[in-house]
């Protein structure tokens, strides 16, 4: 079975359209055509990619010499149609291309619902199950990085530094690596721990607490992040979200910078609010095992939310005290049973830290 | 078939493709990604280029990429190798405890790497786009653009910035001036002080108008892309003219963010065929050079690393 029709035939070596006699062959499944210089051409259907535009089909050939013919006669390009579709000469692309509009934006809607899911479910779930496999010697060198950057300029107090180090060695902090603490001279009532174990205190929170239990709550809160490895599991969250969706979008773009500056994004870290509530759990935890009344907690929450030159610099901004955080500290002193005496030895050591 | 040499013709540039055919090729290709972990990223990216490209026509007949999956895929790996191994180099040096020394080949390497990004993704590009079986083909030299590109980069550092829009406009006339179409040439005819006063012009007058202005700035940026830019051949010439208004593209954004808004994103597809039939219809060619008489001179170049490393780096592909 034969099938003819006029193309144009561009030869690959000038735009000159040419006029030819195309020959449809279904038996050896291809097409044959002569040239101006009567030069007999085959081209196999394998061999050819087929473009649709409008109503023209163009047929594409070679690789080094590059040959199209153009074809517009509808029945000749309907019935190459169907002969290819019958004798699977359809690939899977075009198979799935042709679904139609219709099942395309069923498939879209469900691609956005897996999104919106996976970046709500899984990302947090990954990233807490990758951090394990992240050794802990790179929180530390990340901490170490950012201590380093950002302590050469700040005025350390040496002699406070070292009072707050013993006042953190009479706790029971919970802690699996060992915790360095630095006091630095600065009006900011700030505040914020490092992967590395290095917890840097501001003399402004200090001098802003009235008893040694506030300082304990604090203590214990930012002994909770690194125990728990909260910005490691931050990083690992922004940073898996980020290629969760530049996966799904199919967008390589940025993936570079994101990977570039991994060392400054510790800095625009913002906790999340489940990493906050689990700090202030277990600095609860952290007080009543150490007999420290946890009052203290809920006391200094509440000063920092009435805090007038609230400033919000770094660090606030990422721990922000809110209502709903002194509201189940509250409930817990209420419910949970926990015994406290007066420590001596804190309070002398708080006073040191303070004045 | 006797016109007179001077007569002078009008073609016709479109883009014919519709929102729904390019919006089955991005989620098709979402699907794939999804599926296959990420790695069909640079089969998706040529399934999206040659969609592109194929609705685009020039006198009725469409244009064609040939690039590959396969050929990004090589250029994507090879790209990634060159990644590693700057960051390698990297920790090198902070390991042997002299970090300045690596965070300056560090950044030295990376602005290498512009230049070599630039010229081979033009190159791969190119001769991987044709009309009518003629391939289209970069000229321009490796070494020039690279001793080109650090002389304007330093000018640029010594000037605070200022010498950023000579820098533009030289690279762009370098870049598009050494594009071919087979054996018509291209050229790029920009002036860096002219370019500098339209955006210093654009960006006061955006700032007093509190943003209104900026599609207007927008139009003559475009003009001046689109009207400094000639094809010539053997003395003959096809100059393109940019009819596009300040008012068109304010309704084109604002339209486009609309669609964007209420399909939650599913309307990129739309937005996209929307904006380049817009910009194609309002191009206008006009010149004596005979299409039909285009010979072809260019040859193949699939490495297509320069391409990806753009694509890591996020560099606009400049035409
Ligand atoms: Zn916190």
């Amino acid at each position: 079975m034969k099938e003819r029709t006029i193309g144009i035939f561009y030869d690959g070596v000038s735009s000159v359209p040419q006029e030819i006699e195309l020959i449809f062959d279904k038996e050896k499944k291809g097409f044959a055509f002569k040239t101006a210089n009567n030069k007999l051409h085959f081209w196999k259907l394998n061999d050819i990619v087929f473009g649709k535009k409008g109503s023209v089909l163009n047929l594409e050939h070679g690789e080094e010499i590059l040959q199209n013919i153009k074809v517009k006669n509808i029945d000749f390009i309907s019935s190459v149609n169907v002969f290819r579709k019958k004798n699977g000469y359809i690939d899977w692309y075009q198979r799935l291309i042709d679904l139609g509009l219709k099942s395309h934006v069923i498939l879209a809607v469900f691609i956005l619902i897996f999104i919106v899911l996976g970046y709500i479910f899984v990302i947090p779930w990954v990233a807490e199950k990758s951090v394990v496999l992240i050794p802990e010697d790179y929180d530390n060198k990340l901490g170490d990085t950012f201590y380093e950057q950002n302590m050469t300029f700040s005025s350390i107090d040496s002699s406070k530094t070292k009072a707050l180090n013993l006042f953190a060695k009479e706790l029971k902090l919970n802690n699996t690596k060992k915790l360095k603490f630095t006091v630095v001279n600065s009006s900011e009532v700030n505040a914020f721990a490092l992967p590395d174990g290095n917890i840097v205190v501001f003399t402004g929170i200090i001098d802003s607490m009235t008893g040694y239990d506030e300082l304990v709550g604090l203590i214990g809160h930012e002994a909770s992040h690194v125990n728990n490895r909260h910005s490691m599991k931050m990083l690992c969250r922004n940073l898996s979200g980020y290629l969760f969706v530049s996966t799904v979008l199919g967008d390589a773009n940025g993936v570079m910078a994101v990977l570039g500056d991994n060392v400054n994004m510790i800095q625009s870290l913002s906790f999340s609010r489940e990493f906050e509530r689990q700090a202030d759990l277990d600095g609860f935890e952290i007080m009543t095992l150490n007999k420290i009344n946890p009052e203290g907690m809920s006391t200094l929450f509440k000063r920092l939310q009435g805090e007038k030159n609230f400033s919000i610099p770094e660090f606030l901004s990422s721990h922000p005290v809110t209502t709903e955080r002194i509201g189940y500290i509250d409930e817990m002193i209420k419910t949970k049973s926990f015994v406290f005496k007066e420590n001596p030895r804190l309070k002398k050591l708080f006073k040191e830290i303070k004045y | 078939m006797d016109k007179p040499l001077q007569s002078s013709t009008t073609y016709e540039l479109q883009f014919n493709g519709s929102g729904n055919a390019f919006f089955s090729v991005i989620v098709v290709n979402w699907l794939l990604t999804i599926v296959t972990l990420g790695f069909y990223y640079p089969w998706a990216k040529a399934r999206k280029l040659q969609f592109l490209y194929g609705e685009t026509s020039l006198n009725g007949d469409s244009f064609s990429f040939h690039g590959t999956g396969k050929e990004m895929f090589k250029g994507f790996i090879k790209a990634i190798f060159i990644f590693v191994l700057l960051y390698a180099l990297l920790f090198l040096f902070l390991y042997l405890k002299i970090p300045f020394i690596g965070l300056l080949l560090f950044y030295l390497g990376f602005f290498a790497i512009l230049p070599l990004a630039i010229h081979g993704s033009y190159r791969y590009r190119m001769s991987r786009t044709s009309w009518r079986g003629i391939r289209f083909g970069y000229r321009g030299d490796r070494k020039e653009l690279i001793t080109n590109f650090f002389k304007w980069i330093f000018f640029t550092i010594i000037t605070f910035g200022i010498y950023g829009s000579w820098m533009s406009i030289n690279l762009r006339n370098y870049l598009l001036g050494n594009v071919r179409f087979g054996d018509v040439e291209f050229n790029y005819d920009g002036d860096g002080a002219d370019y500098f006063v339209l955006n210093l012009k654009g960006y006061f007058l955006t700032v007093f108008t509190l943003g209104i202005y900026s599609f207007w700035w927008q139009k003559d940026l475009f003009e001046y892309y689109v009207d400094n830019l000639s094809l010539n051949q053997d003395g003959k010439e096809i100059t393109l003219t940019s009819t596009v208004t300040g008012g068109g593209f304010a309704g084109l954004a604002i339209v486009n963010l609309l669609i964007i808004v209420f399909t939650l994103g599913l309307g990129y597809a739309w937005v996209v065929t929307r904006s380049m039939k817009y910009i194609f219809e309002n191009i206008k060619l006009e010149g004596n050079i005979d299409l039909d008489s285009i010979a072809q001179t260019e040859d193949n170049f699939k490495d297509a690393t320069g391409e990806d490393i753009s694509d890591f780096l996020d560099l606009d592909f400049v035409i």
